[in-house]
């Protein structure tokens, strides 16, 4: 068979038996719970399974993205809604809505094409949406969540011909609990397969760092997309069984209120781990149903005690445990990990395509200050640059303004034919150029592995002209490879920067660009570094261009030397002519000493 | 003439007052970058603090102290109890801490006083009110505005001489260059946190002196406001907090006394349009009205 089709056997697999061990679990729970009772037992089983769609539904984008949503329940109103007006029979729906818009009064489907047809509005209206919010950034994005949230809630009250106002519309057929099993299922066979497929492992890079993951050629736009909408169609999927299963909606079922509710389930549990999203789900609805037994009836204060719990559990796990009870333990993860195999991919070093990277008379300004004033760089195919000079002088800005990340006021960047003047970091990267960065940017909650793994994803897709990389080869150069499943913060300074010169590398670029790779290493260590990346930089054929301050180290791995002052190139040459150089001496090494 | 002197005493009145919690969100958020959801529950523990005394035979002669008293104590309480555990946690992590004290303190107030509304006696002057020409002015409009002025004076006074305020408006800063310079990262932020609690207390006693009651959830109508306001005005600039009040204030009441019908028309989706606006403000202006930038360092 082709590795490819199997590849993506593998995934879904592993997917519909993690969703399924996880389905398995809660329905031993429901059961123990509804055989030891009444009937009514049966209608919190009915909520948990629908408030366990709702969590799955805003893990895929909350969990995978990180970007809080307060208006995901917007969406599962927009879709309960789109329910009732299709699922309510036709004679029933013309004494209620008599005047429903859009020819929908005729209209009437079973309960199969209602939810389709409520997905589908969903995911219209959502998708709509969704361009803005995942373009904003910062706290953006969930203002217009909340702005969205609002928007629906007093669309849903006015707009009485589609809707009825706030007395809500009732006669949905109801359908029987295996709906709500069965919905579940679904939900969280998407998620999982979403976390496992390219465009997830992407967004869950957004996540980790919203930085690096552009320099690496991942788009922060389209993952996040892609995470909200297949979010909303979860969601849609909750919001039309849910209304189903109540038989009714009304503007009361889809609040602020209950946003946050599922919000809690999400964090409580942790919130990039779907076994957590299930765990919060599953507990939270237990406790809020403990909690309202608690209240007294006479009082009114029915609703409170389960606030208090709310409240009470949401501040305890943000204090105690802010990554949730689970963090990042997942039983999918779990699984993904115990069949990793070794990759079985021979490394061959391509041909090189003889392009050069090169920067020519760059002039950057902040402000007053001139950073860079005409300087410029060249660096040969295989060939390791090492660019030197005192602090201030324009190293890292010219990395920077290479990388796109910074913006030349004049000069030309160009990479073989290709020019990368005005190119976003993400085009950069594509290019094959892969950057270090001087303030470690790894993906602190993904495993060494995983981290390396993401840019050989990159590579597969974007790079495919290059040979693939083997990841363990590479681990093993980076001397990692004992460390390939802990998470990438808990490692020490060392292995981080070693981790970040592999991940880089797994990129399969035409340069690499090491902004200090031995900042906060020992001598040792860094005289280690000189192999480790050149063997990187041979592996995949790749010319190199490094800044360092440690002169040791720069001479040692060069080829050939450029010392920048003031924004300007001073001197340059093999290192030894740069050692012997008066002028460098003045200027850097006098500073120095 | 008349109508619009009206219009501005008036919106200058509410405005003042969306200006004096704007500025304490926008001064927390300087410090610790956290749109803080529970400052507008400082405003609710001032109004039960009032009911409590005036069960207690309360007096409006020195029950504005108390007020304020209890603000700043709740605002410096839920630092030491809640936020500074979460300070170097994600912006995430922060934002659903004050949302998570924020429904506790609902729920609190709910359980152990009531759901319902609590009143008490207001001051006997508060409804007076003189004429000056044509114009009608409210004593309580005077006493906001003065009041505001006076507070705003005194912090621009605090934020520009003294030490604290100086240390608070470094860190807004630039954090980590303001702790190399030797500021105590404690001390200044349980400042900033007393500080804008402080405001709060002041909101406080302006707000129940016109509607002498307290209620659960009181707090949460106007900390929406506040946020708009310092969103608006661009978070973490404080010039800009004040300034986002008063355009707010303004905005709202020129649009009831201009255009009535467009008001109550529009009154039925008021929030959805108040959200829209904030949310293509994010989009087209995220700096807000007033630039505070934040270079990251690569």
């Amino acid at each position: 068979m082709d590795v490819r089709v199997c590849e993506v056997t593998t995934k879904f697999g592993r997917s519909a038996l993690s969703s399924a061990v996880l389905l398995a679990a809660v329905f031993v729970l429901a059961s123990a719970y509804t055989a030891t009772g009444g009937s009514s037992r049966d209608l919190l089983v009915d909520e948990m399974l629908t408030n366990l769609m709702l969590v799955v539904g805003m893990q895929v984008f909350i969990g995978n993205t990180g970007v809080l949503s307060f208006g995901h329940m917007a969406f599962a109103q927009v879709a309960a809604y789109a329910t009732a007006v299709v699922a309510i029979p036709v004679v029933e729906k013309t004494k209620a809505l008599p005047d429903l818009p859009f020819g929908l009064a005729d209209v009437h489907f079973g309960p199969a094409g209602s939810t389709a047809f409520a997905i589908a509005v969903t995911l219209v209206v959502g998708a709509t949406i969704g361009i803005v919010i995942c373009r904003a950034s910062g706290l953006a994005p969930t203002m217009i969540t909340l702005a969205a949230l609002f928007v629906v809630d007093q669309l849903v009250k006015n707009w009485k011909e589609l809707t009825r106002g706030a007395g809500g519309l009732s006669g949905i057929p109801q359908q029987s609990v295996l709906w709500l099993w069965g919905g579940a299922l679904v939900a969280l066979v998407v998620a999982h397969v979403f976390q496992e497929a390219r465009i997830g492992r992407f967004a869950i890079a957004t996540r980790e760092d919203a930085l690096a993951a552009p320099a690496l050629g991942i788009r922060l736009f389209t993952s996040r997309y892609a995470a909200w909408v297949v979010s909303m169609g979860v969601i849609a999927l909750a919001g039309s069984l849910r209304a189903q299963s109540l038989g009714s909606v009304n503007p009361k079922q889809f609040t602020l209120d209950s946003g946050i509710l599922i919000l809690v389930m999400l964090v409580v549990g942790g919130m990039r781990s779907l076994s957590g999203a299930v765990l919060g789900a599953v507990l939270i609805t237990a406790g809020t149903e403990l909690f309202r037994q608690l209240g007294d009836p006479q009082r009114l204060d029915i609703e409170r005690f389960p606030d208090v719990f709310l409240g009470g559990t949401m501040l305890l796990v943000m204090l105690l445990r802010p990554d949730g009870l689970l963090g990042d333990r997942d039983f999918g993860g779990w699984l993904r990990r115990r069949m990793t195999r070794r990759s079985d991919v021979t490394t061959v070093a391509p041909v090189s395509t003889g392009a050069a990277l090169e920067a020519t008379d760059i002039t950057v300004r902040f402000g007053g200050f001139v950073a860079l004033d005409g300087a410029g760089i060249r660096v040969g195919p295989g060939e390791i640059v090492g660019l030197i000079g005192p602090n201030g002088a324009g190293k890292t800005t010219l990395f920077n303004v290479i990388t796109g990340l910074v913006e030349q006021q004049r000069g030309r960047i160009r990479l073989g034919d290709l020019d990368l003047s005005e190119a976003t970091p993400v085009e950069v990267a594509r290019a094959g150029l892969a950057r270090t960065f001087q303030n470690l940017r790894l993906f602190n909650n993904l495993t060494v592995r995983e981290n390396v793994a993401l840019s050989a994803l990159v590579a597969e897709r974007h790079r495919s002209h290059r040979p693939p990389v083997n990841i363990d080869e590479l681990l093993e150069d980076a001397g990692l490879a004992e460390f390939a499943h802990r998470r990438a913060a808990t490692l020490d300074y060392g292995n981080q920067r070693r981790l970040e010169l592999a991940r880089a590398t797994a990129l399969a670029p035409e340069f690499l660009l090491l902004d200090e790779p031995t900042s906060g290493m020992s001598d040792t260590e860094s005289l280690a570094m000189v192999d480790r990346a050149r063997a990187a930089a041979a592996r995949i054929g790749a010319g190199v261009l490094v800044i360092d301050h440690d002169l040791g180290f720069i001479t040692r791995i060069s080829h050939h030397i450029v010392v920048f002052s003031e924004g300007r190139m001073l001197a340059e040459g093999s290192p030894a002519d740069v050692r012997a150089n008066p002028l460098v001496a003045a200027a850097y090494l006098g500073s120095q000493a | 003439m008349t109508r619009l002197l009206q219009s501005l005493l008036d919106g200058v009145g509410v405005g003042s007052t969306y200006a004096l919690l704007a500025l304490g969100i926008s001064l927390i958020f300087g410090v610790m970058h956290l749109v803080n959801f529970a400052h507008g529950e400082l405003i609710t523990v001032g109004a039960y603090t009032a009911y409590f005394f005036f069960l207690h035979g309360g007096s409006w002669w020195w029950m504005p102290a108390v007020i304020i008293g209890a603000a700043v104590l709740a605002s410096v309480a839920t630092e030491q109890i809640a936020f500074r555990w979460v300070r170097n946690a994600s912006p995430f992590t922060m934002l659903l801490t004050s949302f998570a004290l924020e429904r506790l303190s609902h729920a609190l107030w709910q359980i152990f006083v009531s759901p319902k509304q609590r009143p008490f006696p207001k001051p006997a002057w508060v409804f007076n009110s003189l004429t000056l020409g044509s114009v009608r002015l409210e004593v309580m409009d005077l006493v906001t505005i003065g009041v505001t002025a006076i507070t705003l004076v005194g912090t621009a006074i605090v934020f520009r001489r003294t030490l604290f305020g100086i240390a608070v408006r470094g860190a807004a800063e630039d954090f980590d260059a303001a702790r190399l310079m030797g500021v105590k990262a404690n001390r200044v932020i349980s400042g900033a946190f007393a500080f804008a609690g402080l405001l709060a207390g002041i909101a406080a006693c302006l707000i129940v002196m016109r509607t002498p009651s307290a209620e659960p959830a009181m707090g949460s109508e106007w900390l929406l406001k506040a946020v708009i306001a310092a969103v608006i005005g661009g978070l973490g600039s404080f010039s800009g907090a004040i300034i986002g009040g008063l355009a707010l204030g303004l905005l709202e009441t020129f649009a009831r006394a201009y255009l009535p019908d467009v008001a109550t028309r529009l009154d039925r989706f008021s929030t959805g349009i108040v959200f829209i606006v904030v949310a293509l403000f994010f989009v087209l202006r995220p700096q807000g009205l007033f630039t505070v930038s934040h270079a990251e360092r690569v």
